[in-house]
């Protein structure tokens, strides 16, 4: 008898470890949203591109690249990341994806065929996306060239290769909600446009410390991304004004002009946004962003 | 962190391949300090000087078109011609080979693509050149106007995303002085930034 117990204790050990393994390893499933009847605008979708900053990364602007056809290295503290091709091409870019896969890469993190992305494509943003940006967005990018050609595979330090990992990563650090209905405009802005992905410091295992957000974070060559918290830019002199006229023209109120990451933001994204965008998303930044509970604002 | 957070994140710690270890020892490695043009000598102190009256200029310039500053016809001439004085060869031959001493920030790039910095250089000379003779030209707005994702079908338009804002194909030095100094400006703000983005270490 005891020697049963021992077994089917044994038994259920292993179920239960492997439950949690298999729950772990699968990450967690963003709430099912309803878009059968949604109709995607292109040109709205456009527009949301610019605003989740979709074409810095799958752009290789430098090089000249296609649109959406595969970005520049992306340089992080986990190693280069390079953006892939979203083109409409049915084997190299998303031709074959359907409207949900799309959604579920958007805002699970999860593609097609089951695997996880690196939260280097920032899902844990996108999963705030309200379903009808999803549907325009996906409209915006089927209406692109298709273009053959892959970007290079991405090339990380170990552990971050063990792609294993990021079903746990997901259940830390992905909290796969729509954004609520009462959010200013300009939070839903500072979360699509995905600021905290580098302004707020990452702990050792890719997450965002929740505690910092807007915090300020290294960079891979050494230097500071700087914080953008209302207090830290007021004490280095900014004004809202100032903050939204660099989102536009890339002149920062000293006169210098940004490089570096930021660079591609302005010139990909935030210089075609509305001016009632950019002064709602320099306003939160201000006034906003340290009231708001960062359990539903960042995901924790 | 609540209770439900803090459990999965252990088992996480063992499943991720020992990710904490490494990955501590790595983030430590990456702290990062802010370096100021203190102690600059020689060619770097040159440039490093160059630059932030580049930079004066270009606040002067920003402040105008913004509003924070009356908008000046003769100042915006006075401070583009400046910026056109500090471009082409004046700032490349501020960049010998391989220079990069304690405190600069120029990025080796610069070296391996000498061609396009020089071009660069040569673009912001030209771009500030034409914006001097914008300076009398009608104000308008410095946003590009509701062509973003007009006509042409959404991002397929060369015009929003196309090199020009990289640095070539843009337009033309004539085009630039015909415009309103808001949109010139802008352009030229885009040059320099497009240059930072690829030969600045950000600090």
């Amino acid at each position: 008898m005891r020697r049963t117990g021992w077994i089917a204790a044994a038994v259920a050990l292993a179920i239960a470890a492997g439950g949690a393994g298999t729950w772990l390893i699968g990450g967690p499933t963003a709430p099912p949203r309803d878009l059968t009847d949604l109709t995607g605008d292109v040109n709205r979708g456009a527009y949301v591109a610019r605003l989740a900053g979709c074409i810095p990364c799958h752009t290789d602007s430098e090089a000249g690249g296609a649109v959406l056809a595969g970005g520049g290295p992306l340089k992080t503290e986990f190693g280069i990341f390079y953006g892939p091709n979203i083109t409409p091409h049915e084997t190299d870019g998303v031709g074959a994806w359907t409207l949900e896969q799309f959604a579920a890469a958007v805002t699970e993190g999860r593609a097609p065929d089951g695997s996880h992305y690196y939260p280097s494509f920032p899902y844990a943003f996108y999963t705030r996306l309200s379903d009808q940006d999803i549907v325009d967005l996906w409209a915006a990018v089927r209406s692109v060239p298709a273009v053959e050609g892959r970007a290079p595979p991405h090339d990380l330090a170990f552990p971050y290769t063990v792609r294993a990992g990021l079903g746990a990563w997901k259940r830390l650090y992905l909290d796969p909600e729509p954004a609520p209905a009462d959010w200013p405009r300009g939070r839903y802005l500072a979360e699509v446009a995905h600021c905290g992905a580098c302004h707020t410091p990452r702990t050792a295992l890719g997450g965002r410390d929740a505690d910092r957000r807007f915090a300020g974070a290294p960079t891979p060559g050494g230097g500071t991304i700087p914080a953008i918290t209302g207090a830290a830019l007021t004490e280095a002199g900014w004004t809202v004004e100032d903050l939204a006229y660099s989102l536009v023209s890339g002149v920062k109120p000293d006169g210098d002009v940004y490089g570096g990451a930021m660079a591609r933001v302005v010139q990909g994204g935030t210089q075609f946004w509305s001016a009632t965008d950019r002064d709602a998303l320099a306003v939160y930044l201000f006034e906003g962003a340290l009231g708001a509970p960062i359990t539903e604002g960042e995901t924790q | 962190m609540t209770d439900h957070h803090r459990r999965p994140r252990l088992a996480a710690l063992g499943l991720w391949a020992g990710a904490g270890g490494a990955a501590a020892v790595l983030a430590a490695g990456l702290g990062g300090g802010a370096v100021a043009h203190v102690g600059a000598t020689g060619v770097v102190k040159e440039r490093m000087d160059l630059m932030m009256e580049i930079g004066d200029a270009t606040k002067a310039i920003a402040d105008m078109l913004r509003g924070t500053q009356p908008y000046d016809a003769e100042r915006m001439r006075a401070m583009a011609r400046r910026i056109e004085g500090h471009g082409g060869e004046a700032m490349t031959s501020l960049f010998p080979d391989g220079s990069l001493d304690h405190p600069s920030e120029a990025l080796p790039a610069i070296w391996t693509e000498w061609e396009r910095f020089e071009r660069l250089a040569d673009l912001m000379a030209d771009q500030a050149g034409a914006l001097a003779r914008a300076a009398d030209n009608p104000r308008g707005p410095m946003q590009r106007g509701g062509g973003m994702m007009g006509g042409s079908g959404i991002m397929s338009g060369s015009g929003m995303m196309g090199g020009g804002m990289m640095g070539g194909g843009g337009p033309s030095a004539e085009d630039l002085a015909a415009m309103p100094p808001d949109a010139a400006f802008r352009h030229l703000a885009q040059t320099c930034s497009a240059c930072h983005e690829a030969y600045r270490e950000e600090q």
